[in-house]
């Protein structure tokens, strides 16, 4: 008897103290339990190997949402298509934007290609600026330290934890920094599908050669094909696509310039960890710098 | 750089010299020489330029990456593109190119489905008769945003392509109520059913449904009032439970405020005197309660099973047989019309599912979904223009029908679609002495093939073919075969993907 009281003590205790959290992303989740520790529950959203731009609000996430205390979202419009649907199923008032329960990665650093034209002729743009900040691991170390506060502030209790976890992550990213930097040294620069691995790209100071996609949200077409590959030809580079983007047009273009075409993924698993993120960043480093130990 | 623009002012300054210090060079050297140094210079400018943009955007480049990021800043809100205090807008642009093989009369014989709503058509055709050939869709405006911290707000019009206005939700929602309780008040779609809420920029298909069509309108139910839903805890299962109390105003079940018409539609006078309709009953005349369910099936899949009920309070309508439109018909001079009214009743039951696969662009994507809907109207007779017929005899009105659809992404952004559609699988009229009538049911299989240019415009090819029953108690029953091309724009604030 004794037994089933501490035991459900401690499923009360569970249930009060840990912050209701959930993640729109997989790498979201990732920064949420690194910086969260035991202090949050954690539930992810899309899964890893779907476009996060295409998601539909399903009830299951509206049921997720419903309890939620915190929503962490990479935001700039990435989640535009589901989120708001999705919260506004939900009915918590909680995590509406401009709320403390409404966290956003991109609205904490500065964003590359903010302020384009708003013109949707360029495709399915993001005139805010690229959305894609998850693949910056200098960023996320900024944006953990955003999220410890934030969390902080929702849990003041446990403030010291939060901050003090989000540095660690920092710290990791720092000490790996520069090997990744070193690795990708001189490599020659990548196509990418879509305009997704900028960011990393951007920190490893390589260039981005060009995109499969004619303009974003819109599938390559031969024509599109044809003319990446008479601007690229004769200069080295890889090829770069999701699992979830069609392989057939990475594929054809390498056959045409004769580049290497490397599948990376863009989020970690549901439940990564920082090392499985940081592994995602390794797989990158390595699909940009082949060649390399 | 710098160590070529001297070079440059150089062979700048030789193009131009040179003509002066060589006389005796005959012409045809002279425009020679012109020309390669031109080329040279052109050639260094360009270079020149090429390189000082890459500097420029080096120089960018390790500002960007070496600011530091913020320590400790922690910022609210979102980034969006919107523009902060100005309501998100958007606007769907539809067309149809459409044909049928009855000399255009197709929309027509849509309108005559034989049923227990034949002929009571309150609705305006807000989204437009069809032609043959091409015709513009009623196009959507759409005005959404936060009014405060408390409450949000929505508008949604339609124009069609004669001008016509028609505001078809105008409400706000509340925003800060807790325990999952949401209030909506306005004009709006009811959340009965799965596709009742829907705008037509949102069905997989060109047309409604023959069941919503006949049984609820074209529109669907929409009307006036408020809108309590609250969502319980319920472990992994999705809670969805509302209630409605609307006006209950021109609705193809439930009209109130009817008259008794001075003149039959052929001209002549009504004869008045057995018998009147009752009066407009105070609003809210339309009650509507409804729930949803849907359990959590992981990533891949998903499933919503929904439940409803509707009731109006008072339904009056009147029958006027001189009218050529209508089902029967009397002897001209003879008792034409007569009037009913009472309450009646809806119910239904929804399910859709989705299967979400790995592909990108909706490749391998999967939505199946079902309905049922049952209207059941109990009136009395209110008024006769035959003195000799009894008032108060019971007119039971019973009518049914559904649809199953199915929809798949075949290919990256095409998809194809198929529909089957009943109305009047129960189809009948009884009296106080038993049966008075059984109409047939008519049904129509579709089949639909879009392609998905961007997220924001697709073009469609429907084709169907329906038997539908115009006047089931004299056999008469048309084949309509219709077929349109659609095309969909979506401008402004990127829409919801809703589930």
């Amino acid at each position: 008897m004794r037994y089933v009281v501490i035991i459900l003590l401690g499923l009360m205790a569970q249930t009060a103290w840990a912050l209701n959290v959930v993640a729109t992303t997989a790498s979201m989740g990732m920064l949420a339990r690194e910086v969260g520790g035991d202090a949050a529950r954690v539930t992810v959203l899309a899964p890893p190997d779907r476009d996060p731009h295409m998601l539909q609000a399903k009830p299951s996430m509206m049921r997720a949402l419903r309890d939620a205390d915190l929503v962490v979202a990479v935001g700039a419009e990435l989640e535009m298509g589901w989120l708001p649907a999705a919260s506004q199923g939900a009915a918590n008032p909680r995590i509406l934007p401009g709320r403390p329960g409404y966290f956003e990665a991109a609205a904490q650093v500065p964003l590359l290609e903010a302020g384009e034209k708003a013109d949707r002729a360029l495709g399915d743009v993001h005139p805010a600026g690229n959305p894609h900040v998850n693949m910056d691991p200098a960023r996320m170390a900024g944006i953990a330290r955003a999220l410890a506060e934030r969390m902080a502030k929702l849990e003041p209790d446990q403030a010291a934890g939060f901050r003090q976890r989000a540095e660690r992550f920092a710290a990791a990213v720092a000490q790996r920094l520069p090997g990744w930097k070193a690795r990708a040294a001189g490599a020659p620069g990548a196509v990418l599908f879509h305009k997704d691995g900028n960011y990393l790209l951007d920190l490893l100071g390589l260039p981005v050669l060009g995109y499969l996609e004619p303009v974003p949200g819109v599938p390559p077409s031969a024509g599109h094909l044809q003319g990446l590959a008479a601007k690229l030809k004769g200069r080295p580079g890889v090829i770069l696509h999701h699992p979830y983007q069609p392989a057939r047009g990475p594929e054809r273009l390498g056959e045409l310039l004769g580049w290497p075409v490397r599948q990376v993924d863009l989020e970690p698993a549901k439940e990564a960890d920082a090392q499985a993120y940081f592994h995602l960043i390794d797989q990158w480093v390595a699909a940009l710098a082949p060649g390399r130990p | 750089m710098f160590k070529h623009s001297p070079l440059a002012a150089a062979l700048l300054a030789a193009s131009l010299a040179f003509p002066m210090a060589t006389p005796a060079l005959a012409n045809a050297d002279l425009d020679a020489l012109r020309a390669e140094l031109r080329e040279m210079k052109q050639s260094y400018e360009a270079r020149l330029a090429e390189m000082e943009a890459r500097l420029k955007a080096a120089e960018l480049q390790t500002v960007r990456t070496e600011r530091p990021a913020p320590a400790g800043s922690d910022r609210l809100g979102q980034v969006s593109s919107g523009t902060a205090f100005n309501p998100q807008i958007s606007v769907i642009l539809d067309g149809v190119y459409y044909g049928d093989n009855q000399s255009g009369a197709g929309p027509e014989k849509y309108e005559h489905i034989d049923g227990i709503n034949h002929g009571h058509d309150h609705e305006g055709h807000g989204h437009g008769e069809l032609e043959r050939g091409f015709n513009l869709r009623a196009t959507e405006i759409a005005f959404s945003a936060s009014v405060d911290p408390y409450f949000d707000a929505n508008l949604m019009m339609t124009v069609d392509s004669g001008g016509g206005v028609e505001l078809e939700e105008a409400y706000f929602d509340t925003r800060s109520l807790p325990a999952g309780l949401k209030i909506r008040g306005g004009k709006f779609l009811s959340g009965i059913g799965y596709l009742n809420d829907q705008h037509p920029h949102t069905w997989d298909f060109v047309d409604q449904n023959l069941a919503y069509r006949t049984l609820l309108g074209e529109h669907g139910i929409m009307d006036t009032g408020l809108q309590f839903t609250w969502r319980p805890r319920t472990g992994s299962v999705y809670t969805l439970l509302g209630a409605e109390l609307l006006q209950g105003n021109e609705q193809v079940f439930g009209t109130a405020g009817e008259e008794v018409p001075t003149d039959r539609a052929d001209g002549s006078l009504v004869v008045t005197g057995n018998g009147d309709l009752a009066g407009e009953k105070a609003g809210p005349r339309l009650f509507t309660a409804f729930a949803k369910l849907a359990p959590d099936l992981g990533d891949d899949h998903a499933m919503q099973f929904g439940l409803w009920g509707a009731r109006a309070t008072q339904h009056q309508e009147v029958h006027d047989e001189s009218d050529p439109d209508a089902p029967q018909t009397c002897a001209a001079g003879g008792e034409c019309v007569h009037a009913l009214q009472g309450k009646s009743w809806l119910w239904g039951a929804d399910w859709v599912y989705k299967y979400d696969a790995p592909g990108a662009y909706g490749q391998g994507d999967l939505k199946l979904s079902a309905e049922y809907i049952r209207e059941r109207k109990n009136l009395t007779l209110a008024f006769h223009e035959d003195p000799a017929e009894a008032l108060g005899q019971a007119r039971k009105f019973t009518q049914d029908g559904f649809y199953l659809a199915g929809l798949y992404g075949f290919a990256p952004n095409w998809q194809v679609g198929v529909r089957y559609d009943v109305t009047g699988l129960t189809n009948k009229l009884d009296g106080p002495a038993g049966r008075i009538w059984d109409k047939n049911d008519s049904d129509r299989w579709t089949l639909s093939l879009t392609h998905h240019f961007s997220e924001f415009s697709r073009l469609r090819l429907q084709a169907s073919t329906a038997d539908l029953w115009e006047d089931s108690l004299n056999g008469v029953k048309n084949r309509v075969n219709q077929v349109f091309l659609q095309y969909q724009h979506s401008l402004g604030a990127h829409g919801a993907h809703k589930f």
